[in-house]
């Protein structure tokens, strides 16, 4: 069996200063600025007044009691379950009590909905604008040159992603084009930016996407068109079928035991 | 297996665990790349490469339990590499890192190929 040659490619030790160099600088300074755009845009949580707030409060209350209802003696659990209960049947904690059993609010109406969805909006733009600009600025300057070969073998289906702009038939698909370490840039970056900014930043548009795929998942909470009376209800019915339990219960032949040991 | 009631009696607190995961996280991102370096200055390729970066990474986990978490969950009653006392699952400990430093890794490894090697 004939070893196949290894391709080697003369390049111009020039393409290292005038490519490479800048698009990984052109890179970085993005991802920073795309941080700080976010950090810049962010909005403060608006105020809430107080009817608002002891809705959620309430509610947050009834949930935090259902989660840690086994720090509690039997009879201590029992009464603010007793208390919750009857008050969020009666809706006493409603900020609007007049409005129960009504359907709630269109969402698209609400003028406090309309916050949300500009802060996505401004998020999407901070990541699509950059990267529109970087994708045409590379394919402006720099369609059509080779500049790197991949350190590993990869199968003839790359060929078209990595070598877009040169068009050579029997080249092998290990010699990547400008593009391609564009590509190689957005997904590798993540840990210089880590380092560079640490790690709950907004620089890559990568784990922003996984964020985004995450928070889909579950349903929001305190948001428009939510129905905080039907909420209420649901957290009501899931107070009274705890059943109950402390962790104190038979503490002390657990002490016996250990002392035993 | 601990039981939930188990977790009730000595409780595990999330933040804790969230700060400790990321830590392992960022110390994990960044070795990744120092290999990215080191395999392209070696000139590894493909296979070799990859193996070279399993090994590294599994040897880094390796020494962050042997330095931060041995010294005080073996003294706790752990037996050792039981990474309970501090992370939620041994194989998340261990494993985590392969995937979350690949393509730091990549970058770093072709970018040092192409400028020493190819």
């Amino acid at each position: 069996m004939a070893q196949i040659p290894v391709q080697t490619i003369h390049r111009d030790p020039q393409l290292f200063y005038w490519i490479l160099l800048p698009i990984t600088i052109v890179m970085v300074l993005t991802g920073i600025l795309r941080h700080y755009a976010t950090v810049m845009l962010a909005t403060a949580p608006k105020k809430l007044d107080q009817k608002t707030m002891r809705e959620q409060r309430w509610l947050m209350h009834g949930i935090n009691l259902r989660g840690n209802y086994h720090v509690l003696s039997k009879r201590s659990f029992n009464t603010r379950r007793d208390a919750l209960t009857a008050a969020f049947e009666s809706g006493a904690y409603l900020k609007n009590p007049e409005n129960r059993g009504q359907a709630p609010p269109n969402p698209l109406s609400d003028p406090s909905a309309m916050d949300g969805m500009m802060g996505m909006m401004k998020n999407q733009m901070a990541m699509i604008i950059p990267n529109t600009l970087i994708m045409s600025w590379i394919n402006a300057f720099f369609s059509g040159y080779v500049i790197m070969k991949l350190p590993f073998p990869l199968t003839i289906k790359f060929k078209s992603m990595l070598q877009a702009g040169v068009a050579t038939r029997d080249m092998d698909p290990r010699w990547m084009s400008s593009i391609s370490w564009y590509f190689l840039c957005i997904f590798g970056l993540q840990s210089v930016f880590n380092f560079l900014l640490g790690s709950d930043n907004a620089a890559s548009q990568m784990a922003q996407q996984m964020n985004q795929m995450g928070s889909q998942g579950t349903p929001q909470m305190f948001g428009p068109g939510v129905d905080p009376d039907k909420q209420f209800r649901a957290e009501a019915e899931n107070l009274a079928v705890i059943e109950h339990y402390s962790v104190l219960d038979d503490v002390e032949t657990r002490l016996l035991e250990g002392i035993r040991a | 297996m601990p039981t939930e009631k188990d977790y009730q009696i000595s409780p595990v607190v999330q933040e804790s665990i969230a700060h400790n995961s990321r830590t392992l996280f960022n110390y994990q991102s960044l070795t990744a790349s120092l290999f990215g370096v080191c395999a392209g200055i070696l000139g590894l390729e493909s296979y070799a490469g990859f193996l070279f970066y399993i090994i590294a990474t599994l040897s880094t986990c390796f020494l962050f339990y042997a330095l931060r978490v041995a010294p005080t969950s073996i003294p706790a009653g752990k037996a050792p590499l039981d990474t309970s006392r501090y992370f939620r699952g041994a194989f998340e400990f261990w494993t985590s890192g392969l995937s979350g430093g690949l393509a730091g890794f990549i970058l770093t490894w072709t970018l040092f190929y192409g400028l020493v090697r190819a």
